[in-house]
């Protein structure tokens, strides 16, 4: 009995699995590859910046994006508690705010060639560009087509068919 | 001895086939990304946000929707007797009401020690209180098939005592269930089986839709009607010349009407308004004994041949919540009220009461039994970064009413197969409580996580009670948890236990059961019922090597002291003279109550290993064992009458009635368009006390087989059975008497954990859009 168990337990530790990941991690996954579906007015610059307002996701993008690059350009993750504070970014994403908090953040980004991304219920009605969300545990994108537009994003076709598109 | 190699050899052949280990990374595409599934997350054992299940403080499982519709399972008891090792819940019949709303227990402890929650809220029990010799005696449980399965998302397990966070009867666990919130698809589904003895018929059909609603709002609405037949697997009755199958001993007849709504608004000032609305209606019969044409009090007019009493529950239950939450500065709030009803109405036809004679009626309303349960939070919560605070508290009103049956039901005798409610048994009786508490989680580096609760409650009948919870998890390495926890729990008598009286008068003397308050239960000793006590120690971790791995091993131990029961029957050549003397001075024949008689310890183990594979073709193989060893012992008796001696079939009950070791061995596979689910479960020996005689029975096991084919990704047909191999448990080894034993009406045990009725098979279809 006792081979037996090890043998399994062997054979556990040491073949293939396939995973289930947090759903932090896979959120930060989700930026970097949406970003290879949308043109930015201007790419020349050498880094892709992603900001992170009121970080609740610890040092989950700093490890993912480690060395990394998106669209050929370094990643730099910089983390802001106040979005006066914000720079230029190719990316904001969004968390623990109020929805009062989020009208005046969105219109104060109006016109500013940001993708702006957040988990937060609602995000893609009230004019964030890109919602993720969860659902059956399964990740799932909504987009707001007019707020894309109103940011002078441009977005491929093919990332719109397999997300939930919001046109007003 | 077994021999392992060949076992042994298709692992090998299996794992070697397969490629190697990779965690998601920018390198899949978005797609890859999309399909992929994330960590399941839970709520319950902590007011903390929802947090990956395998990093909890206590033991904790998770069933989710996917895994519930690869059962092919249509009923929610079921479902966890499924997935849970030390889940039971047999399944039993001639028990009166119990044959209707199913007991289940965790870890062999009493059905009213298990809490179940919807989205959180307390969910009310039925109003039945189980008196005859099953599983559960003595309680109250929770009706779990109230709820429709196609509403659920999840289901939450936590084995731990957690009275000190959620108030009564949390001692063996908490089974909180999730309902589907936004975003799911709109489905509709049907099935159809039957057993392979040709009985046994089953069709449901359900559907549910999701509505959304502004800013990620929704109303998701879920129906599901269910018809089951009943299955027939009773001895002949030696009675009879010649001897002949008349009783029914199986699954019940029954139709099940559930409704579900749960919805969710929010408003542009962060206020969200939910509610969430269960209703269920059931219609279910089952039979008494035969009474033979040849009885001493028969009458041949109205049935030449004998009659079957066939008892009617019709059940109608719903709960209603309707609650707000927020945010004020840093606080966020959650007031909320939760309305729960159950009744029970019993009718009995093809029967008659012998002391009508001839004109006796046949049919009878012999009772009603109803169960009202209002509760109120208000919850409060503070987040600092190391430290989350949670307080707040929590009124409830219960109301509990017995309403007498057709005066022809127990006047001049008693209607046959169910004794009609007495106007002495009328009872209208409610109490209110309210608690508050504090909980504190402080983790003051990132490996540590510490846990500090306390509730105060004050019940109106039987007073106040102060109970604490400590909890530590500890991170010793990356893929290491070691948790732990010690806490105080109570189980405040139900209002059933200290009001429920049920007596019928033979030969112009009463018996029954008569409550703790009645006289004549004082003066044979009853005192009013107070809460049952418990202290909890549980002491594990989570071994998780990689994000598709994980082992868990929790050992626990469970002291309650004051548990209530019913007491023995008094009276008869057994009573005492000073017994005897109070019993007839009441003009009582037999008599007996409830009482907090004995002091319990239940210990054991949990160990689950679980693994998740992927094939080089693509395949995928989700592979989860689970063994639970639960072990009771009454420790100790608090009523002086009552003794190991002379109370063998309740203590037995408690200690031996059902299965020690558990094991389900859980297997998915799913390869393109098709998934197959195979579920081995694996029951432990039980013992079964009958006219002081002990009878054994040995251990068993089934499989369950469902085989799912997409045709589309929105259409999918499965065929599949349960108990695929026909498995029956174990006859009773030798004849008892005309009822019970090996070629009795009843040959096998009411104990069984998986039921008597063999294998049944079916067929499901369901359209996702």
């Amino acid at each position: 009995m006792s081979k037996f168990m090890f043998y399994l337990f062997f054979l556990l530790m040491t073949t293939s699995l396939f995973s289930y990941e947090s759903e932090n991690k896979i959120q930060a996954l989700i930026v970097g590859k949406i970003a290879k579906f949308i043109t930015w007015e201007d790419e020349s610059s050498d880094t892709f910046v992603i900001t992170m307002l009121h970080n609740s996701f610890g040092d989950t993008f700093d490890k993912v994006y480690k060395d990394k690059q998106i669209k050929g350009r370094n990643v730099e993750i910089r983390y802001i508690t106040d979005i006066k504070d914000i720079k230029k970014t190719d990316v904001l994403y969004i968390s623990n705010v109020t929805s009062t908090e989020l009208d005046e953040i969105l219109l104060k980004l109006k016109n500013t060639n940001i993708l702006t991304i957040s988990d937060l219920r609602g995000f893609a009605q009230k004019r964030g560009v890109v919602q993720v969300y969860f659902a059956s545990q399964k990740p799932k994108l909504k987009i707001n087509l007019i707020s894309a537009k109103e940011q002078n994003l441009q977005i491929k076709s093919s990332l719109l068919q397999i997300a939930d598109v919001i046109k007003g | 001895m077994l021999n392992y190699k060949k076992p042994l050899s298709i692992f090998v052949a299996i794992f070697l086939s397969s490629e190697l280990f990779a965690e998601a990374s920018l390198d899949d595409d978005l797609q890859d990304l999309l399909d992929m599934r994330s960590e399941i997350k839970a709520d319950v054992g902590s007011r903390s946000a929802a947090k990956n299940f395998l990093e909890s403080r206590s033991p904790l499982d998770v069933i989710t929707h996917t895994q519930i519709e690869d059962t092919g399972l249509t009923s929610l008891t079921d479902v966890l007797r499924y997935f849970v090792a030390g889940f039971n819940a047999p399944e039993t019949s001639v028990a009166d009401g119990s044959d209707h709303v199913r007991a289940f227990t965790l870890r062999g402890m009493s059905p009213d020690q298990v809490l179940v929650l919807v989205n959180g809220k307390r969910l009310h029990t039925s109003a039945l209180l189980h008196v005859n010799g099953t599983i559960g005696r003595g309680s109250s449980n929770v009706d779990l098939d109230t709820i429709a399965l196609v509403s659920i998302d999840k289901i939450e397990i936590l084995r731990d005592g957690a009275a000190a966070q959620y108030g009564s009867d949390a001692i063996s666990g908490v089974i909180n269930i999730i309902l589907k919130g936004f975003g799911h698809q709109n489905e509709i589904s049907s099935h159809i089986g039957l057993r392979n003895k040709g009985d046994g018929r089953g069709f449901e059909a359900d559907g549910f839709v999701s509505i959304p609603l502004e800013y990620d709002g929704f109303l998701n609405l879920s129906l599901a009607a269910k018809d089951e037949e009943q299955t027939q697997r009773a001895g002949e009755d030696k009675r009879l010349t010649p001897a002949s199958v008349k009783t029914h001993a199986g699954r019940p007849d029954a139709k099940n009407l559930n409704f579900v709504l749960n919805a969710e608004s929010f408003s542009v000032d962060d206020v969200t308004i939910y509610s969430n609305a269960l209703f269920n209606y059931r219609e279910s019969e089952a039979s008494a004994f035969f009474r033979p044409a040849d009885a001493d009090v028969s009458i041949a007019s109205l049935y030449p041949n004998g009659f079957l009493p066939i008892i009617e529950a019709e059940i109608l239950d719903y709960s209603f919540v309707l609650g707000a939450r927020g945010k004020y500065k840093e606080i966020e709030w959650d007031l909320s009220n939760t309305y729960g009803y159950n009744e029970i109405s019993y009718k009995l036809r093809d029967s008659m009461n012998y002391g009508y004679g001839s004109s006796s009626p046949t049919s009878f309303n012999v009772g009603e039994l109803s169960f009202v349960q209002n509760t109120t939070n208000l919850d409060l919560k503070y987040m600092l970064d190391k430290f989350e605070l949670a307080f707040g508290g929590e009124y409830r009103y219960e109301n509990y009413v017995v309403k007498k049956g057709d005066a022809s039901s127990y006047t001049n005798g008693i209607s046959q197969g169910f004794a009609g409610y007495r106007p002495e048994n009328e009872v209208d009786t409610s109490r209110s409580n309210y608690a508050l508490y504090i909980d504190g989680v402080y983790s003051p580096i990132d490996k540590l996580s510490l846990e500090a609760a306390t509730r105060y409650e004050d019940y109106s009948d039987f007073g106040e009670t102060l109970n604490v919870k400590l909890s530590l998890g500890y991170k010793a390495l990356e893929d290491l948890l070691l948790r732990t926890s010690i806490s105080t729990g109570f189980r405040a008598p139900s209002l059933a236990q200290s009001n429920y009286s049920h007596t019928s008068t033979f030969g112009g003397k009463m018996e029954g059961t008569f409550s703790p308050e009645q006289d004549i239960s004082k003066a044979l000793g009853a005192k009013e019922l107070k809460a049952e006590k418990s202290k909890h120690l549980t002491i594990g971790g989570v071994y998780q090597p990689t994000s598709a791995t994980y082992f868990m091993i929790d050992y626990f131990l469970v002291y309650v002291d004051d548990r209530i029961m019913l007491s023995n029957e008094i009276g008869g050549a057994t009573a005492s003279l000073e017994q005897q003397t109070i019993l007839s001075n009441y003009g009582v024949d037999k008599a007996r109550f409830f009482t907090n008689a004995v002091d319990t310890i239940t210990q054991g183990i949990d160990a689950k290993l679980t693994h998740r594979f992927e094939f080089e073709d693509n395949s995928k193989l989700h592979s989860s064992l689970w063994y639970n060893y639960s072990k009771n012992k009454v420790d100790g008796f608090n009523d002086s009458k009552m003794s190991r001696s002379n109370s063998l079939e309740q203590i037995d009950r408690i200690e031996n009635g059902q299965p020690k070791h558990s094991v389900r061995f859980l297997n998915k596979y799913d390869i393109q368009k098709m998934s197959i689910t195979l579920n081995l479960s694996a029951y432990g020996s039980y013992s079964q006390v009958i006219d002081n005689q002990k009878y054994k029975f040995k251990e068993s096991w089934t499989a369950d087989l469902d085989v799912a084919y997409a045709f589309t990704k929105k259409f999918k047909i499965a065929l599949g059975g349960h108990n695929i191999f026909d498995t029956y448990p174990d006859k009773f080894s030798q004849p008892i008497n005309n009822f019970y034993g090996q070629d009795a009406i009843k040959p096998y045990s009411r104990y069984s954990p998986f039921g008597y009725s063999g294998a049944y098979y079916y067929a499901r279809a369901t359209f996702k859009f």
